[in-house]
């Protein structure tokens, strides 16, 4: 009996020790974070002392969209240990969505925790997230060209080249995040179901092939980034001036709310009116039925691998490449171009934000993953574009670049590169994706209405 | 209990009720449900070993041992068990989390429930009702509302904060299992053991203890099922960094692919503690002290 | 306890500390489970109600007491359709599950051959998380799942679209099956324990009066299990009622069930919308408690209406 007494104190005192503990586990500032901020933004710091201090803070926090397993493999069996090799653990924390990431920054930041303080170190991050940060003042600094692998990125404002490197969505990096990946709007489609003279090529097809094939295709959701990147193909391609994506470069503050709905009301009736022929829908004018639109691409994959659509759109260039040879897609899957007036591409980076826990084990992070190394091994082992500009790089590398890449399933670079379009503004993603919400799903009011108040809640 | 006359005798054509066999239909419908319970994993062990299995294939195409030489990244069941999926750490979080939930569920509702079953007091109707709550408001209400508070406190993303939200669900069934074994407890063994001189913890600890302890197990297996089951309030709470096995299985369920290989495995194998709690209380528990308390 | 025996009744006053601790006894006791459900159900109930009404100074919002948040949520076109449809997918599969658990618990009290191992085996669903039935529905019952790809290649259906939808509708099947499959052994073991608790008697005695099996059943069975069937019934509701991740994976979008509009408030859109899932939150405790105490209250006076107390 006593024993049983005695144990029971003993788990009790161990559950609250192991409660208080991690209750009162938070991370402590350093000072001298600041100052090693400071010094290294300055320029004052070499490489070797980064390294150092990196690898007395001994560890690094990365948080990053965990929807892929083939990425997650990848950075377990390739950074992890060259982290490791470093003196620094890597410690991954898999999102469903980048904003947790950049919610929680913000938590962080008005709760004051200052540099070293917070709990994330880098982020995956483009877009309108990026633009979050940035307005906020909450990025680490312009630390992008000053760790050793910056070489291999153009960064020169006078060098065109360096333009996908300094704009990230039209609002400019200031060197802030690091290119690390890139990606491209890829349509996939099943040349058993679907023969590839029959796919549509642009969105006047489309909607003809959906009235005569209802419910053979959907898109992702918006607010996810899939969907959204959908809906601004559908503004470029219907764009009434014929501009495609010029005026979407200006900024919310350019457009004023009428200028928008003059530019988007042929894309949006567009996809209402597609509504009824997508997958769930009622199959008729008039007829809305219930149509379902995935919440990532991985359940819009889903449905394609399911036979349930005929096209899958999103982004991933080498996906269909990949997906073929891990077993996830029929043999038989190829890429189309669609819609030819424009395929968004665009570059992602490693942010990093100003409360960072561990800096020096940050810029050590980003400039791992910015090796020419890393980076082809990221190409081709998981099919993931390159964020490094290939033109740096030596003739034997950029001989590997054409061995490693995946296949891009039938269609050619060239195809490609013609029917590259950049993305919208950053600040008006907010504005599509909630005029997407308000006036194609819930149907809340006219155009105009929505416009007014989307703009007006921002 | 009526008693028969000899000269009326029962019908020859009525049974016996204690030796009633179940008729065709009664056997149809319970290999029926049998049938719904246990044909839904088969798809799901299939896709477990399945490399590509898409439409309209009734079988995979080709198998995960078929493609594992050549696979260049692991697959399936290679990937479930590798330290990239987080399924061992998943597990062990789970485990760890409903473990010391129980614990705490167990120690803080014996007192209540020894007291809500002996004693009468103001409000008593008040707390027991009190102590339902939880399980008619739903746990979104909760979720959201403690979310930001959490956040606030530091408590998000930490197995503490874990643990106490997973106290919100647990209690009220745990209070009631105990509650309906403390009343089915006789008073007179403590009596007894008082008379007998016996000073009030040893009463405790060598005649009530050992009485009401299948009770606690049974009430603390139920603690542990839930805790370990529990999903919106970890989603919340863990906020992405403490992973259970559930939020896994969101995350990989989510994306509507449950025909792919690693969702289907992680699937099954968060069915693992589960089975072995339908085992253990199989052996240990019977029916009737899960359902103390709820059958009025 | 025996006290001494003393013919006075006066009482001397023994240790204070004692006298003390007894009347703190029942407080006491009850505190610590009293305190962590006040503390942490109710304050979160109450933060979010006090967000719902306009005070929410973590996002710059003071405008308590305001109503405004309730008004622009009822007036939300589609809102009234995910009260209809959160109290649909709540009701049918109480009712349905709850039919199918008496019969399988009528079932389980008599013999058959493999009984013990039906007894083991119908209480799987109850141990693992509804995500598992959810898997496995999407698995059996998706327009491309195994059940459409049989009739496929029975030739039955031509492609998928010809399969009925039975998981991302409004129709509910899927999430319903889920709810059910699930919520069967949890009713079957809450009755099946109250009628092995019940014994036979009554329904013998019956029987010897010459009652049918069907009369035996509602007159007499029927009314003694009725506590445990309302007893599970409430909880079942309340979790389809609230439930979340179901309806969130199996749905068909928008309109959506009240839990996912809520997280769909708090989720998408920019933080002045989190006001609105608070206000949402509130309305699902509100009625989820509304209509279990009418149930609950309605059931009483019906016990009461049969004499029983």
């Amino acid at each position: 009996m006593h024993n049983i007494v005695g144990r029971f104190f003993t788990l009790l005192t161990l559950t609250v020790a192991l409660l208080l503990g991690s209750a009162m586990a938070q991370p402590t500032g350093t000072p001298d974070a600041e100052a090693f901020r400071d010094a290294f933004l300055a320029g004052n710091l070499s490489w070797d002392d980064v390294l150092e201090r990196a690898a007395e803070e001994g560890e690094v926090v990365w948080a990053h969209w965990g929807g892929s397993e083939n990425l997650n493999t990848w950075i377990d069996t390739v950074v992890a240990p060259e982290l490791a090799a470093l003196g620094v653990t890597l410690r991954t924390s898999r999102l469903t969505n980048t904003r947790d990431a950049v919610d929680l920054v913000l938590a962080e930041a008005a709760a004051d925790k200052g540099v070293g303080e917070g709990s994330i170190d880098g982020i995956w991050i483009n877009g309108e997230n990026f633009f979050t940060l940035s307005s906020q003042g909450l990025n680490f600094g312009s630390f992008a060209d000053l760790v050793p692998n910056a070489q291999y990125i153009h960064f020169d404002p006078n060098n065109p080249a360096s333009g996908p490197n300094l704009f990230d969505f039209g609002y400019p990096t200031n060197k802030e995040e690091m290119p690390w990946s890139g990606d491209q709007y890829m349509c996939a489609i099943d040349t058993a179901r679907l023969d590839r003279a029959d796919a549509p090529s642009n969105f006047e097809e489309l909607e003809a092939w959906l009235r005569a094939n209802p419910g053979r295709f959907t898109y992702v959701r918006p607010p996810q980034f899939n969907g959204n990147t959908f809906v601004q193909t559908v503004l470029y391609a219907l764009n009434p001036d014929g501009t495609s994506f010029q005026p979407f470069q200006s900024s919310a503050d350019e457009i004023s709310p009428e200028e928008f709905i003059r530019l988007a009301t042929p894309a949006y009736e567009y996809l209402q009116r597609i509504e009824p022929f997508l997958l769930g829908g009622g199959g008729a004018d008039g007829q809305r039925g219930s149509p379902i639109y995935p919440e990532d691409q991985n359940a819009l994959e889903a449905l394609f691998v399911n036979g349930e659509i005929d096209m899958a759109c999103r982004f991933g260039m080498y996906n269909t490449a990949v997906a073929v040879e891990t077993g996830r897609f029929p043999e038989t899957a190829e890429n189309v171009i669609f819609p030819e007036s424009g395929m968004i591409k665009n570059k992602n980076f490693i942010g990093v934000p100003v409360n960072a826990p561990n800096p020096a084990a940050a810029m050590v992070l980003a400039n791992l993953l910015a090796s020419p190394e890393n980076q082809l091994s990221k190409l081709g082992a998981i099919g993931y574009v390159m964020g490094i500009d290939a033109d740096l790089l030596s003739p034997e590398q950029q001989a590997q670049i054409d061995e490693v890449a995946p296949s891009l399933m039938g269609i050619t670079y060239d195809e490609l590169g013609a029917a590259t379009v950049p993305d919208t503004n950053a600040s008006l993603v907010g504005i599509i994706e909630g005029t997407w919400i308000e006036f194609v799903e819930r149907r809340t009011g006219s155009l105009e209405e929505v416009v007014q108040r989307v703009y007006a809640d921002r | 209990m009526t008693t028969t006359t000899p000269e009326v005798r029962p019908s020859r054509k009525k049974k016996n009720l204690s030796n009633d066999r179940l008729g065709p239909f009664g056997r149809f419908y319970v290999t029926l449900m049998v049938g719904g319970v246990l044909i839904p994993f088969i798809p799901l062990i299939i896709g477990s070993f399945a490399f590509r299995w898409t439409w309209p294939d009734l079988l995979p195409s080709k198998w995960w041992w078929e493609a594992r030489a050549t696979a260049r990244l692991p697959q399936g069941w290679d990937y479930i068990f590798s330290p990239v999926s987080r399924v061992v750490e998943s597990t062990g979080n789970t485990i760890l989390i409903a473990l010391i939930v129980t614990a705490i569920c167990t120690i803080i509702s014996l007192p209540a429930a020894r007291v809500i079953a002996r004693e009468k007091f103001r409000g008593k109707s008040f707390i027991e009702f009190f102590l339902l709550t939880p399980l008619i408001i739903p746990e979104i209400a909760v979720g959201l509302g403690i979310l930001v508070t959490f956040i606030q406190l530091g408590l998000a993303g930490t197995y503490a904060g874990i643990v106490l939200v997973h106290l919100i669900p647990t209690i009220p069934y745990m209070v009631r299992v105990l509650t309906s074994v403390f009343q089915g407890l006789s008073r007179d063994y403590e009596e007894q053991a008082r008379v007998l001189g016996a000073g009030p913890l040893q009463t405790l600890l060598r005649v009530t203890v050992p009485m009401i302890l299948p009770g606690i197990i049974a009430g603390g297996l139920f603690a542990f099922l839930i805790s370990s089951n529990i999903f919106l309030l970890t989603f919340f709470i863990g906020r992405g960094q403490i992973e259970t096995l559930p939020t896994l299985l969101f995350s990989r369920v989510s994306g509507g692919g449950a025909l792919d290989a690693v969702a289907a495995g992680v699937a099954l194998i968060v069915c693992i503690p589960g089975i072995i709690l339908l085992v253990i209380t199989e052996r240990f528990i019977k029916e009737e002290v899960f359902a103390k308390g709820f059958g009025g | 306890m025996a006290s001494a025996s003393s013919q006075q009744p006066i009482r001397t006053p023994r240790r204070p500390l004692r006298e003390l601790m007894r009347r703190f006894y029942v407080p006491l006791m009850l505190a610590p489970v009293v305190i962590t459900i006040g503390v942490l159900f109710v304050g979160a109930l109450f933060v979010a109600l006090l967000q719902s009404f306009g005070h929410a100074p973590l996002y710059g919002i003071q405008e308590f007491p305001t109503l405004k948040y309730y008004r622009s949520l009822f007036q939300l076109p589609g809102f009234w359709s995910s009260v209809a449809l959160t109290f649909y997918y709540a009701i049918v599969p109480t009712i349905v599950g709850t039919i199918l658990s008496v019969y399988l618990a009528l079932a389980l009290r008599k013999t058959f051959r493999g009984k013990g191992f039906v007894q083991f085996i119908y209480k799987l669903p109850l141990m693992i998380p509804y995500l598992v039935g959810v898997a496995v529905t999407i698995v059996l019952f998706g327009n491309g799942g195994i059940v459409a790809r049989s009739l496929f290649a029975l030739g039955i259906i031509d492609s998928t679209g010809d399969f009925p939808r039975l998981i991302y509708s409004h129709a509910g099947w899927g999430i319903m099956f889920v709810y059910v499959w699930k919520q069967v052994p949890f009713t079957t073991l809450i009755v099946y324990s109250v009628l092995m608790g019940l014994g036979r008697d009554s329904e013998e005695a019956a029987a010897t009066l010459g009652a049918s099996k069907w009369q035996t059943f509602w007159q007499v069975t029927l009314p003694q299990i009725m506590p445990g069937i309302v007893s599970a019934t409430i909880i079942v509701f309340a979790f389809n009622f609230g439930s979340f991740e179901i309806p969130f994976i199996l749905g068909g979008g928008f309109p959506n069930t009240l839990p996912v509009e809520a997280w769909r408030a708090f989720e998408d859109a920019d933080y002045a919308r989190r006001l609105r899932a608070m206000a949402i939150v509130m309305f699902i405790g509100l009625m989820s408690g509304a209509v279990l105490f009418l149930y609950l209250w309605t059931y009483r006076r019906f016990e009461r209406a049969r004499g029983r107390q």
